[in-house]
């Protein structure tokens, strides 16, 4: 906290910051110093430079830090008390790709991240609380990894690790480096590549999942590989983190006692203290009984792809943006294909071209695999596109190249 | 495009058999052009299911320091190398 107040000095003064920092430590401190200073962290989808320099068009007043490594060296100062920060005072501001093809921000004010930083304590660490040692695979400026990583060791005795490991060998080296209790915070295709890998850290004792529900069969393979205690966990950018359950026996979500959750002609409505508004959940869930739902999907312009979610009719605007396509779609083939897959008209372009444009504005993850290009999409009379008819010409295709 | 070694070929056969690329053939990848993001423009699903074929075919784990660096195994080359340092 020293630290931080002293790069808070040092901070350009700007009303926001766009913190890109690998480094947690790096990125906790930055994080801070631009809380004391009065200044908001904005925290981009992904670190595209099309992303980057959009936010920057909409919020001028703005500088981005983490870049280049020229910040004052670690100096190992002992920690101090967090000082007392203004309830209202916008700290980050959180966003999600929506379908108007501007991310949408989602303000998250010192009193939502604080108070959501100890409800999370109670809601997932519960009464047992010792000193926990955690590594996140999740970066910081995900909103999975900012509560986690970032809001809950201010709050809760839980050290977080430096580190950002991505390949099962890193992350058994990061967990190695921690003194018990260890915990490790992550997503499914993380830990399914750590249980496929076959590499084993010396010791695990808990799981925190989260970004895409967890499969029976993954959590129960991971229990009994690691011996860890599994839990999966439910958030959205809106709201933060919402719910909990064990993966390995339960089907429904148990939501923490400081959200409302109801159900109206929209969807469902989330409501809280520490929320400076009323959400509503980009998932369709069945609410059950006092404080439990069933998770049913996506509302229908939701992917989620590796984790990382995103909105089919923003991927198709900025396809459709690109010099030389004259009309196309990207569509989720099913719940088995691990990519989206896309159909375009653009005579007169190879798809590396196209793909070449598109990698500019849309992250790898969503890019369509594979992507055909077709004289025509099949629209009805009203313009409208068919899934069925765009799932046949695709399939055909696809069928005749297989020949 | 430079010229693949064996290896390189090889270990280029193997990438599009783990990722189900269709319509590039081996000698297609250019051993020099960047493999994740731009040029082949594979992803973070592509690099952790390609890390579990090499650790399958070669018993070596790959490491990097942290999400943005694994883009140090950047080409089909320093890729191949990497192998061939860590192998036996």
């Amino acid at each position: 906290m020293a630290e931080a107040a002293a790069l808070a000095e040092q901070l350009p003064r700007h009303a926001y910051v766009i913190n890109l920092h690998s480094d947690r430590y790096r990125y906790l401190r930055a994080f801070c110093a631009a809380v004391i200073a009065g200044q908001c962290t904005l925290m981009p989808p992904n670190r595209l430079a099309h992303t980057l320099s959009q936010l920057a068009e909409t919020y001028p007043d703005s500088y981005v830090i983490g870049e280049d490594g020229d910040e004052p060296p670690i100096s190992g100062v002992a920690g101090s008390a967090i000082p007392a920060i203004d309830p209202e005072q916008l700290c980050a501001i959180a966003f999600t790709s929506g379908s108007t093809g501007v991310p949408k921000p989602n303000k998250k004010y010192w009193r939502t991240l604080e108070e959501g930083a100890k409800g999370n304590a109670r809601l997932l660490l519960g009464s047992d609380i010792g000193e926990l040692n955690m590594v996140a695979t999740v970066p910081a400026q995900h909103m999975w990894g900012m509560e986690m990583s970032i809001m809950l060791p201010l709050f809760a005795p839980v050290a977080i690790s430096d580190k950002t490991p991505f390949f099962p060998q890193d992350i058994a080296d990061a967990i190695n480096e921690l003194p018990a209790p260890v915990a490790l915070v992550s997503s499914p295709i993380h830990l399914e590549a750590l249980l496929r890998s076959g590499v084993k850290p010396n010791r695990l004792d808990r799981i925190f999942t989260a970004t895409a529900p967890l499969s029976r069969k993954l959590a129960i393979n991971l229990e009994t590989t690691f011996a860890a205690r599994v839990q999966d966990v439910f958030g959205c950018s809106e709201s933060g983190i919402l719910a909990t359950r064990n993966p390995s026996t339960e089907d429904l979500w148990n939501y923490a006692d400081f959200f409302d959750l109801d159900a109206t002609q929209e969807g469902i409505r989330i409501r809280a203290n520490h929320l400076p508004e009323d959400v509503l959940m980009p998932d369709i869930v069945e609410l059950v009984g006092d404080r439990q739902y069933r998770w049913l999907g996506r509302h229908a312009d939701m992917v989620n792809i590796a984790g990382k979610r995103g909105s089919l009719a923003d991927i198709n605007n900025r396809l459709r943006e690109l010099d030389g396509v004259v009309d196309g779609v990207i569509f989720a083939r099913d719940e088995q294909a691990e990519h989206l897959a896309g159909l375009v008209v653009a005579p007169g372009m190879d798809v590396s071209d196209i793909l070449r444009q598109l990698k500019n504005r849309i992250e790898p993850v969503f890019l369509p695999r594979p992507i055909y290009k077709v004289d025509m999409l099949p629209r009805q009379e009203t313009g409208k596109i068919a899934v069925k008819a765009v799932m046949d010409m695709f399939n055909q295709i696809r069928a005749s190249k297989a020949n | 495009m430079a010229a693949q070694t064996e290896n390189e070929k090889a270990l280029a056969a193997l990438i599009i058999e783990t990722l189900n690329l269709e319509d590039v053939a081996p000698d297609d990848i250019d051993p020099e052009e960047p493999l994740f993001g731009d040029g082949l423009g594979l992803d973070s699903i592509d690099a952790l299911e390609l890390a579990l074929a090499i650790t399958q075919k070669y018993a070596i784990q790959l490491k990097a320091e942290d999400a943005n660096t694994h883009k140090a195994f950047g080409t089909l080359r320093t890729l191949n190398a990497y192998i061939e340092d860590n192998s036996g």
